[in-house]
């Protein structure tokens, strides 16, 4: 998953590389106790909830020692490469589920089919699982998933005498959003650039960013489907002050939203508990509700985002890693996790933990609708290269739209099929 | 107007050096003494081996091989000989590439060519006081580390808070209002090709300067008094005077604008669309982001045979000149 909440910057990753560089994985000690090598992504756990699960582990295994590096989003592919083809590759990383893939083909990573049934694989969740497995192997463990929903202000839509609750249809969505529209406030804050965010209004239009046919990927955003996707997106991104050439990272959307003058974003849920964070005074004025749809019996399409949990097949502790995975992603620590950062857990029975938190519930309706990114290798290099993005600018800035997808798409179908 | 200064009578940088020291005065290397110096060395040559000519036969390896992201893991790559240059030759979008890298050299090298030698004649010719604040403001341009600088240059024309679009609207353009100048392929090539030569024309002008100094004031006087414009005492007494060190200057622009990675990396990455992707770009593009280890390399090798034939083409342009006022 990739939606880097907040991605810091460049010399945060650089410091965090040189400091995985310099460390050793094997600390094998003379007392028996081997050292598992962690590798978390920023977002992914909060230092209390570290804390706390390294201790309980630690008690229950003594003779593993923990060591979790948490990672930036930014630049993640470059260094799992690196990580992978050294000699003292971390035993566990945590990997978005649309990298897995890649990693997978390059034979970097060890074949976990076997612990499926140990790691409870009967129910996890298809939107980690299936992008997780390769060429019919499981090599990615499903950790968490995450769904894009709208975040918004309660307090401005009262005003606004606004009930969020009836926003069932894009079109309520685009009124409500006009009339919030007003004086300082912006009625939608939609950066340029969110492309998970168009993914999604194209899956409800019934395309998708590249499709496969004979063995060949190639881009469809030239599609008519993709094409009224991206004018829906055009229309809601005006109601806003969103910059038209950057991602909900550049500034970082949820800063945003603190100013106060922002009256909803589409985000994570758990990008709630970042902006209450950056501005107090916004505690309890935040609330959500599913990304809709085009009518009001199917909810919004939307990116089912997540982690899985891979091992090197360079580890130097394999069991042990399994051992960790076993742990992380078992009931305990998923329920808690699940609750901790508004995240859905990845097996659909611990879906109830979650079901009395209001983001949660919010994701869960949308999830129905999950789409993934076309399950591929050479997707990856899309993401790397992000013509998306471009495409998204373009049209924004007055580019004509059939021009510039079918450009788009040429440029998904050159960097799908680079690679092979 | 008879003009007394011709091109042939202009005098050349003095060719002779002081003989060395006869190594007869120095004492017969004994034994002892034979194994030291190479000893001392070592450490310096090996490094130098080990961080420059190493990659560098790496990188031509991997450009014979088939080279991608399960080799670059697992090891065993195999020998393809020419095919990953065949794949970067036949491929439209790589000689697009390698235009715009031409492109990109020239305008860079010509405008900091020019600008520079501009600077370097206008501090000649201040005082004291001027001088100095000139020389230093073109130091500190210069010592401003490439990626504060790029990161400054980005802020100046963000779309939202960038003081550009700021200034443009302030005085009635109201089209340039969030104008997002890195999504227009021209503007931000532009952008580009304006910090690249902010950030080189210190280096140049100062070169150029400190050698304007070495021309004899009476070289001058005498065209002066032979009745020779400024422009006619630049082309017949500075230009030829300073040969070597134009040579010098424009051998290392072309090199430096060549390989200008980082500002156009975290800048734009080439984008948008492909509107600043220069072959070195373009290289990393390839090997980092598609996997292809082996064509990212080809390119790369690429790039040092166009680069050394830019400057093997320009010396030879230059020796011929110089062959003919000899």
């Amino acid at each position: 998953m990739k939606y880097r909440l907040l991605a810091g910057g460049s010399v945060l990753v650089m410091a965090a590389a040189l400091s995985a560089c310099s460390s050793p994985s094997d600390s094998a000690s003379g007392d028996g106790r081997t050292t598992v090598d962690v590798w978390l992504m920023r977002d992914s756990v909060s230092d209390t909830f570290q804390k706390e699960f390294t201790a309980d582990f630690e008690k229950r295994h003594p003779k593993i020692d923990v060591k979790i590096q948490i990672q930036e989003w930014d630049g993640i592919g470059q260094k799992i490469t690196a990580a992978l083809a050294s000699n003292d590759a971390p035993d566990v990383i945590e990997a978005g589920n649309t990298q897995v893939a890649q990693f997978a083909e390059s034979g970097g990573l060890l074949d976990l089919s076997d612990r499926k049934d140990e790691l409870n694989g009967a129910d996890w969740l298809s939107g980690l699982a299936e992008p997780g497995a390769y060429e019919g192997k499981q090599y990615g463990i499903p950790y968490y998933a995450a769904n894009r929903v709208v975040i918004y202000r309660t307090d401005l839509f009262e005003k606004a005498g606004i009930d969020a609750k009836e926003i069932k249809t894009r079109d309520q969505w685009v009124d409500a959003t006009t009339r919030l529209n007003q004086g300082g406030t912006q009625g939608i804050y939609l950066p340029g650039q969110m492309w998970y965010a168009l993914a999604g209004f194209i899956w409800d239009e019934g395309g998708d960013l590249a499709t496969e046919s004979g063995g060949k990927w190639s881009g469809a955003l030239d599609t008519p489907e993709a094409l009224r996707g991206m004018a829906f997106y055009e229309q809601l991104q005006a109601l806003g002050k969103g910059p038209k050439d950057s991602d909900e990272d550049d500034p970082p959307q949820a800063e945003v939203m603190a100013q106060g003058k922002v009256a909803q974003v589409i985000s994570t849920p758990g990008g709630a508990n970042v902006i209450v964070e950056k501005n107090p005074e916004l505690k309890g004025k935040l609330a959500f509700f599913p990304i809709p749809g085009k009518t009001a019996d199917t909810p919004g399409s939307v990116f089912t985002g997540g982690s899985d949990l891979v091992v090197p097949a360079a580890a130097a502790h394999p069991d042990e890693a399994v051992t960790f995975i076993k742990e992380l992603t078992g009931d305990t620590w998923q329920k808690k996790l699940a609750v901790a950062m508004s995240y859905v857990p990845n097996r659909t029975s611990l879906a109830s933990a979650v079901a009395g938190d209001p983001g949660a519930a919010a994701m869960a309706v949308g999830a129905a609708e999950g789409h993934a990114t076309p399950n591929t290798p050479g997707w990856a290099a899309v993401e790397a290269e992000n013509p998306i993005k471009d495409y998204m600018t373009a049209v924004l800035t007055g580019g004509d739209p059939a021009k510039e997808a079918a450009k788009a798409s040429q440029d998904i179908t050159r960097a799908m099929n680079a690679g092979s | 107007m008879p003009v007394a200064v011709e091109p042939t009578s202009a005098p050349r940088t003095p060719r002779q050096r002081p003989a060395p020291h006869p190594a007869a005065r120095r004492k017969p290397a004994g034994r002892a003494h034979g194994l030291w110096p190479y000893a001392l060395i070592a450490p310096a040559i090996g490094g130098m081996l080990y961080l420059l000519v190493y990659p560098l036969v790496r990188a031509v390896l991997i450009s014979f091989q088939d080279f991608r992201l399960r080799q670059l893991i697992s090891g065993n790559a195999e020998f393809v000989g020419l095919r990953n240059y065949r794949t970067l030759l036949a491929d439209p979008r790589f000689w697009e590439v390698v235009r715009r890298t031409f492109l990109f050299m020239a305008v860079n090298v010509v405008l900091i060519m020019v600008i520079a030698t501009l600077v370097a004649l206008m501090v000649e010719r201040l005082r004291r006081v001027g001088r100095t604040v000139v020389l230093c403001s073109l130091v500190l341009a210069w010592a401003m580390p490439v990626v504060a600088a790029t990161t400054v240059f980005q802020w100046l024309f963000h779309s939202e808070f960038g003081i550009a679009n700021w200034a443009l609207t302030s005085i009635g353009l109201d089209s340039f209002e969030r104008y997002p100048w890195f999504a227009n392929g021209t503007a931000a090539f532009a952008i580009l090709v304006t910090l690249i030569v902010w950030q080189s024309v210190p280096f140049a002008a100062i070169t150029l300067y400190s050698a304007l100094t070495t021309v004899p004031l009476e070289l001058y006087e005498s065209a002066r008094l032979d009745g020779a414009g400024a422009g006619r005492i630049f082309r017949s007494v500075t230009f030829p005077m300073l040969r070597p060190i134009f040579l010098l200057v424009f051998s290392l622009e072309v090199i430096w604008t060549f390989k200008a990675f980082v500002q156009i990396w975290v800048m734009t990455r080439g984008g948008p669309g492909d509107a600043t992707t220069i072959l070195p770009v373009y290289a990393v593009q390839t090997a980092l982001s598609s996997q292809r280890y082996d064509l990212g390399s080809a390119a790369s090798m690429i790039t040092v045979i166009l680069m050394s034939g830019v400057l093997v083409l320009y010396f030879r342009q230059m020796f011929r000149q110089e062959d003919e006022t000899r």
